[in-house]
């Protein structure tokens, strides 16, 4: 009997706890909820794209899904500014850039991660010289959860918890049940069901390299054919949690802050948080192209990596949802574009 | 027991079966088309903007897409649970997102003011507010918030047909332009390959590129010219937070009033809307404007592979039926035939990829397009190689159909041909191929309906989510097969899976597969209109 009512005692500040815990996450969402101004990220020193004549052609893009859309959008700008050009995209994903590259079907090769060594190689044996990668915008891979869901926020050690099966953070145990990461409620016995993208996904890799830390996924994780389907599982599964770029954002989700170590600071993928490298998993998108030393782009490429480059072409990376990338790092690269 | 008895034997029992599993069936197959017809075709109704005052005293106005009972809210107070509504809010640059949810219990108010408006823009989709101010360039026409309809409305109009005019030049003039350019350009390139540069050949091939550029800049300062009229107008739009915008009258596609519409100007809107999603062209990376390219790549793909499979499958069935010695080879094939229809049609994708695309295609680019290399032409996927593989996907039903077809026409049909005196061959293409028609015809109609709706050998032989150019167009030589093509199955895919503004683009996904069902209806019935005329020419015969 004593212990009985110790027992309650203890469900009454764990419940007292955790009503305060929860209070203090909805403020903390109403926080998150607010959405960025998009005239904040506009850098004033992007220089207007000007026009160049004698450029015409055709133009191939083979690569990232997530890049897809971003890059149907700055092509639908380009040929406004050289409608006789003709700009062809198809995006199935990161790991199908460089073969293209190599055998010359694509001119760029979009990328939603760094090309891997085996990759360089294969390109280089071919070549001669490795190939350019061009940095276009910045993603923060957000993790998501569904819009009921009350977590305030996740470590990297966690994460993995969640979506490895080998655990390389070294976290205590394996996290199956939300319970686990203190939701109260119907929460608190509902198993984790787990969102991914399909391995050919270049998300797919930059995800397993960061938080997994190539380790091995789960088994249950849902391996799904785009970045938009992992939300709508998301939004449609109370339960869920999955990881997609910052772009897919929709209100039926909410995107998690996260923090690299325990006992640190939850940080939210905000522009802000990315650029500064703050948010433990923003990461550059790149577009690579093949260009040998000493010698410029073909025309038509080169123009088309200064759209990209100029206010107009980094207005369509805030319009397509991802973040754009400072004036430094244009200034940097645009050796590469003479 | 002797009851149950009759009752089995009866086969009371089966017809019960039998009818219950067709009506199971047929209420799945129409439970599946309403929920696509009804989501499909809800997309284009004009819904009234509500503006809901919050107990905070913010104001969100929007359309009402949707209502949730909030999890865990069913108390003794909420016998129902409380709800939360899902409001298409709009103004994304504003906002950062077009959707929002709202908990019932935070609203003070709701309201349906007469005269906000709703515009359709260019970019960044949907606008909902109030026009504040009108510009001539700099100098403001009209400002405050009861400006009239007239003032500004005109300008969008004029806007519409710039538009229009931008989009013929760009397309079709600077198009040709285009062509012609890269005809000599490539003739020259051809020369140089060749070696054999000669001083009066090269000549007029240079000044034939020379003029195409100078036609080219012409149309271009043309295009400079239109833009700056199109950009002179601007609108200031403000939103229910008091936030302004301005932007040029050409960023809006069209603009309306939904509260103060009355139900016909609303069906003549729907009306219009729905064939703007057909006849228009994609925006905004597939989530906006229309899938004209997508039904067009759809049917004429179709088209091509029909033209291919019909003569071949046939020519093999007859082959099959009528000329070879039946015995254990013959049955192989036959065996072969019916396992290959069951082959996953991802198979002859990579097929279509490793033979057409890369083998047949690029020997092609090396023997005839040499001098557009390492640019490919036909080493690329594209319109040809995907009609191509789903030939061979869709052969096999064809076979099958046609050899059936063929087993139906009666004995005493061939041997009165024969003993006419006809040969083979002429009782063969005159009394027994006629006869079968009908039966071929079954084959097409299930080779199209099967390979209307295959997507994934499509992504590797040649869809793309943006094509630049239609496959048939007023160029010489009108059809270009080896451009790549955009589809409604795969723009289902793409813009359900990979579309970032997933909420906003979910209608285009139940449109596009509307779409997809009535074209492929269309086909069929194109297809049975035509078996149903054959089989009355031929009656007797029993097909």
């Amino acid at each position: 009997m004593m212990e009985h009512s110790q027992n309650r005692k203890q469900m009454w500040v764990l419940g007292i706890s955790m009503g305060l815990l929860l209070g203090w996450s909805g403020v903390m969402m109403l926080g998150a909820s607010h959405v960025w101004a998009n005239d904040d990220m506009e850098d004033p020193a992007w220089v207007n794209y000007a026009k160049v004549s004698g450029v015409s052609g055709n133009i191939n893009s083979i690569g990232s899904d997530t890049l897809n859309n971003l890059m149907t959008l700055w092509a639908e700008g380009f040929r406004k500014q050289y409608p006789n050009v003709k700009i062809q995209i198809e995006g199935k994903g990161s790991s199908t850039a460089p073969p293209a590259l190599i055998e010359g079907t694509a001119q760029l090769g979009p990328m939603s991660r760094k090309m891997k060594g085996k990759e360089i190689d294969a390109f280089e044996s071919k070549f001669g010289y490795k190939p350019t990668a061009i940095p276009v915008a910045v993603d923060a891979l957000a993790v998501y959860v569904n819009k009921d869901n009350s977590l305030q926020g996740l470590t990297i050690g966690q994460l993995d918890a969640v979506f490895s099966k080998t655990r390389q953070h070294g976290y205590k145990e394996n996290l199956t049940r939300w319970g686990q990461l203190g939701l109260t409620g119907r929460f608190a016995d509902m198993a984790i069901s787990i969102y991914g993208r399909n391995s050919a996904s270049g998300t797919y890799g930059f995800f397993k390299n960061v938080v997994l830390e190539n380790g091995d996924y789960k088994d249950e994780v849902k391996e799904q054919p785009g970045s938009a389907s992992v939300v709508q599982g998301v939004t449609e599964d109370q339960a869920g949690i999955g990881y997609s770029g910052i772009g897919y954002r929709t209100s039926g989700v909410h995107a998690l802050p996260l923090a690299m170590k325990a006992g640190q600071p939850f940080v939210e993928a905000t522009y802000e948080n990315s650029t500064s490298g703050k948010y433990p998993l923003s990461r550059y998108l790149f577009v690579y192209v093949n260009k040998a030393p000493n010698q410029s782009l073909s025309p038509i490429v080169r123009e088309f990596l200064k759209y990209v480059y100029s206010r107009e072409g980094q207005k369509v990376v805030i319009k397509d949802g991802y973040f754009p990338i400072s004036e430094k790092i244009i200034g940097k690269q645009s050796e590469h574009l003479k | 027991m002797k009851f149950l008895q009759r009752f089995f034997a009866s086969g009371t029992l089966f017809i019960w079966l039998s009818g219950g599993a067709l009506a199971c069936s047929l209420l799945l197959i129409g439970g599946l088309l309403l929920l696509i017809f009804i989501n499909g075709m809800g997309y284009f109704w004009q819904k009234d903007l509500v503006q809901l005052t919050l107990k905070n005293d913010t104001r969100v106005l929007g359309e009402i897409v949707d209502t949730q009972r909030i999890p865990e809210t069913v108390t003794a107070d909420f016998p129902d649970g409380q709800f939360r509504i899902q409001l298409k809010v709009g103004n994304r640059d504003v906002y950062g997102l077009d959707f929002r949810w709202v908990d019932e219990a935070d609203i003070a108010q709701r309201d349906w003011p007469k005269d906000v408006i709703a515009f359709e823009r260019r970019e960044w989709g949907n606008f909902y507010g109030w026009v504040t101010a009108v510009w001539d360039g700099d100098s403001p026409l009209a400002e405050g918030r009861n400006i009239a309809w007239d003032v500004w409305y005109p300008f969008l109009e004029q806007a519409e047909s710039l538009h229009q005019e931008i989009h013929h030049i760009e397309r079709d003039v600077i198009g040709a332009i285009n062509a012609d350019m890269e005809r000599a350009r490539l003739s020259l390139k051809t020369l140089e390959l060749k070696g054999n540069v000669s001083q009066g050949s090269t000549d007029s091939l240079q000044q034939d590129i020379q003029k195409g550029e100078a036609a080219y800049q012409e149309q271009i300062q043309r295009l400079v010219g239109l833009y700056e009229r199109l950009n002179r107008y601007r609108v200031t739009l403000m939103d229910v937070t008091g936030k302004e915008k301005t932007f040029p009258v050409g960023g809006l596609v069209k603009a309306w009033r939904p509260n103060s519409m009355s139900v016909w100007d609303k069906t003549k809107m729907y009306v219009k809307n729905f064939w703007n999603v057909l006849t228009d062209e994609p925006r905004e990376a597939n989530t906006e404007g229309g899938i004209f390219p997508a039904i067009f790549g759809t049917v004429m793909m179709v088209l091509v592979m029909s033209v291919v499979v019909v003569p071949f499958g046939v020519l093999a069935a007859v082959y099959l039926k009528e000329y070879a010695k039946q015995g254990l080879l013959t049955r192989m094939i036959r065996i072969a035939v019916n396992n290959l229809a069951g082959v996953p049609s991802i198979v002859f994708g990579v097929f279509g990829l490793g033979f057409f695309v890369y083998a047949v295609g690029g020997s092609i680019d090396q023997l005839f397009f040499s001098a557009s290399l390492p640019n490919p032409t036909f080493g690329t996927g594209g319109m040809l190689w995907a009609s191509l593989t789903l030939a061979l996907m869709t052969v096999p039903v064809v076979i099958v159909a046609t050899e059936e077809g063929l087993s139906a026409v009666p004995r005493e049909y061939r041997e009165g041909s024969l003993g006419l005196g006809a040969t083979k061959f002429e009782s063969l293409m005159r009394v027994v191929l006629p006869c079968a028609m009908p039966g071929i015809l079954t084959g097409l109609i299930l080779a199209v309906s099967r390979a209307t709706g295959e997507v994934a050998p499509l992504m590797l032989t040649g869809v793309v989510k943006l094509a630049p150019a239609l496959p048939l167009d007023g160029q010489f030589p009108f059809i270009h097969l080896d451009r790549k093509f955009m589809h409604l199955g795969f723009h289902i895919y793409d813009v359900g899976f990979q579309s970032p503004n997933v909420e906003a683009a979910k209608p285009m996904v139940y449109v596009t597969t509307l779409v997809l069902v009535l074209v492929v209806l269309l086909l069929n019935m194109t297809a049975i209109a035509l078996r149903t005329r054959m089989r009355k020419r031929y009656a007797g015969a029993s097909v």
